[in-house]
């Protein structure tokens, strides 16, 4: 089957566009009533009880807590553990993000049906059907491969990978790596999907090759966005690496988890303040750079 | 293998081309092209003036019937001799014939990539291989200076000229040029076609354009071929085309200024093939 082009062509007009659904009012009261059902459902389901934590019995607490939480300890010893704690957090963070952008280029460009076996690259290749379905086998291995690093949550893969190399920041990195790369592996794979033909085909006309055409008419257009999506990811990981150390992958989340256990109240605000630090400092870094590159 | 001595460049043969299994954008179109020819497409939107444009680019292949290129069937062409193919043929689109965030120098250059090796182009793109021939064809063009710009920081009359150094670099037999002035404003359009000229003159070269303006086409061709509804309704040296065949050629569309709702039907399906 060979694809039909697609051309833009603003002349065109979508029929039928402003034409009026009857009983849409009713639909929509529906939609409303199934959705404030939902809502209720899901308070019980979720065990809410406001009363509760509003109640004057638990509301004390909060206070006591929060006041025990002050003064933060800015003893040397503490804050070069926060700093010792940040630092790693960042490394976590950082290694773990580029270890995702490395996974998610090899494995994207076989998850990508217009580059691997539809598409404009392989429109005028003769009808042999078995090439095709075998193309599709990479296809969707790379797919499931993708799907699967995406879907298991951060945590459930600091968990195994704690397991599996001890505890420590390492674990950390393999976890927001492996997870990340799933998610940036479909990201990149949607920009990869959304490239202008048309400059394709033009260089193809000029007699170059599949993988002269991804140097020059793919690459180009698609790279821009890869490079932001991955800040992105590094700013939501940077979050994602404070919390990891919870269940031993090391940073600044590792030592909350002991000064929790260890009721070390004034140095348990120290380290929050230190996330905040860090964080907001990560998301001001990523959001300048991703001004830079679009 | 190609044989130099012939003189036809291109020969086409009953050639069918259906998108979307029932839309019929192509019909029994039989038409030669010789060598140094130049030719003007003209004929309504819709007409099929585009997919003719790249079967003879080769980015398209024929649902039925036969297509040669320096008596070469393109049918059996594949892979290498596809491309080399390919290579021996220059194409000007309408517009986004190039890659926005690509350097000028770098679009231009874009037509050696029939003749480089993978490495040496992806090598180019960090330090530009052949400056000189990049510049020297921006100076045929006019517009050397723009050799390092941004390409989407130029104008669309800019564009269509760096896609023509494009195809000075590629140097090939046939130049194809599909609407190449429909985006541009109208004082810019009879430069661009004269430069078109000017090459395929100067180089011997096959040329063929299709173009909206049926003036710029009587001025500046010799032969013109008239399409419509997918078929060849004239096909003649331009001394003999009569006002009636153009009457003929555009009736019930914009000549009149008023497109009846079949014939704007028609040309939604053929912009939008693959929808429904």
């Amino acid at each position: 089957m060979s694809t039909p082009p697609t051309r833009n062509s603003c002349e065109t007009i979508p029929a039928h566009r402003g034409r009026v659904r009857e009983g849409r009012t009713v639909k929509n009261l529906l939609v409303l009533a199934g959705v404030l059902m939902f809502l209720v459902w899901s308070y019980y389901g979720a065990e809410i009880h406001l009363s509760q934590l509003l109640s004057r019995d638990s509301f004390g607490q909060i206070v006591i807590y929060i006041k025990k939480l002050f003064p933060p300890d800015f003893s040397p010893a503490v804050l070069q553990e926060a700093l010792k704690g940040t630092i790693e957090t960042f490394a976590i963070s950082f290694m773990g993000t580029l270890m995702a952008v490395v996974i998610a280029l090899s494995i994207v460009f076989f998850a990508s049906k217009n580059l691997i076996y539809s598409g404009l690259l392989y429109e005028l290749e003769p009808r042999q059907g078995w090439k095709r379905a075998a193309r599709r086998v990479p296809y969707l291995a790379a797919k499931s491969v993708l799907n699967i690093l995406r879907t298991i949550p951060e945590m459930v893969w600091a968990l195994i990978f704690v397991f599996l190399v001890g505890l420590g920041p390492f674990p950390g990195v393999l976890a927001l790596g492996v997870h990340t790369g799933g998610v940036l592996g479909k990201l990149f794979g949607e920009v990869l999907e959304d490239v202008d033909a048309q400059p394709i085909e033009s260089l193809q006309s000029t007699g170059a090759s599949r993988l002269q055409i991804l140097c020059y008419g793919i690459l180009p257009q698609v790279l821009p966005q890869f490079i932001s999506y991955s800040l992105y990811r590094w700013e939501v990981n940077i979050r994602v690496a404070a919390v990891l150390g919870l269940v031993g992958a090391g940073g600044l989340g590792q030592r909350i988890h002991i000064a929790i256990s260890l009721f070390l109240e004034n140095q348990l605000l120290t380290l929050i303040l230190a996330i905040y630090i860090l964080v907001t400092a990560v998301d001001y870094l990523s959001a300048y750079l991703r001004r830079k590159v679009m | 293998m190609r044989t130099v001595n012939s003189t036809q460049q291109y020969r086409l043969a009953e050639i069918r081309k259906v998108f979307a299994r029932d839309q019929v954008a192509l019909d029994r179109i039989v038409l030669t092209v010789c060598r140094g020819e130049r030719v003007a497409l003209i004929g309504p939107s819709g007409a099929g003036k585009t997919t003719l444009f790249r079967l003879l680019n080769c980015t398209l292949r024929p649902t039925s019937g036969k297509l040669w290129i320096d008596d070469e069937d393109v049918e059996s062409l594949n892979g290498k001799d596809l491309r080399r193919t390919r290579s021996r043929i220059g194409s000007v689109y309408q517009q986004h014939n190039l890659v926005p965030r690509l350097r000028v120098i770098h679009n231009v250059l874009a037509g050696q990539l029939g003749r480089w090796a993978t490495l040496q182009s992806l090598l180019s793109l960090f330090k530009p291989a052949d400056v000189e021939i990049a510049r020297q064809a921006l100076q045929q063009v006019g517009m050397p200076e723009k050799l390092l710009e941004r390409t989407d920081e130029l104008s669309g009359g800019q564009q269509q000229r760096v896609a023509i150094a494009r195809v000075l670099v590629q140097n090939p037999d046939v130049i194809l040029a599909d609407e190449p002035v429909s985006s541009v404003d109208p004082s810019l359009a009879s430069t661009i076609v004269r430069l078109l000229i000017e090459i395929s003159q100067n180089r011997h070269k096959t040329l063929i354009v299709s173009l909206h303006s049926v003036d710029l086409a009587l001025a500046y061709f010799p032969r013109v071929i008239g399409i419509k509804e997918g078929r060849v309704s004239f096909d003649l040296e331009t001394s003999k085309i009569t006002e009636g065949m153009l009457e003929d050629l555009y009736s019930g569309n914009f000549r009149d200024h008023s497109m009846t709702e079949a014939i704007s039907e028609r040309v939604q399906s053929v912009a939008y093939p693959s929808v429904g």
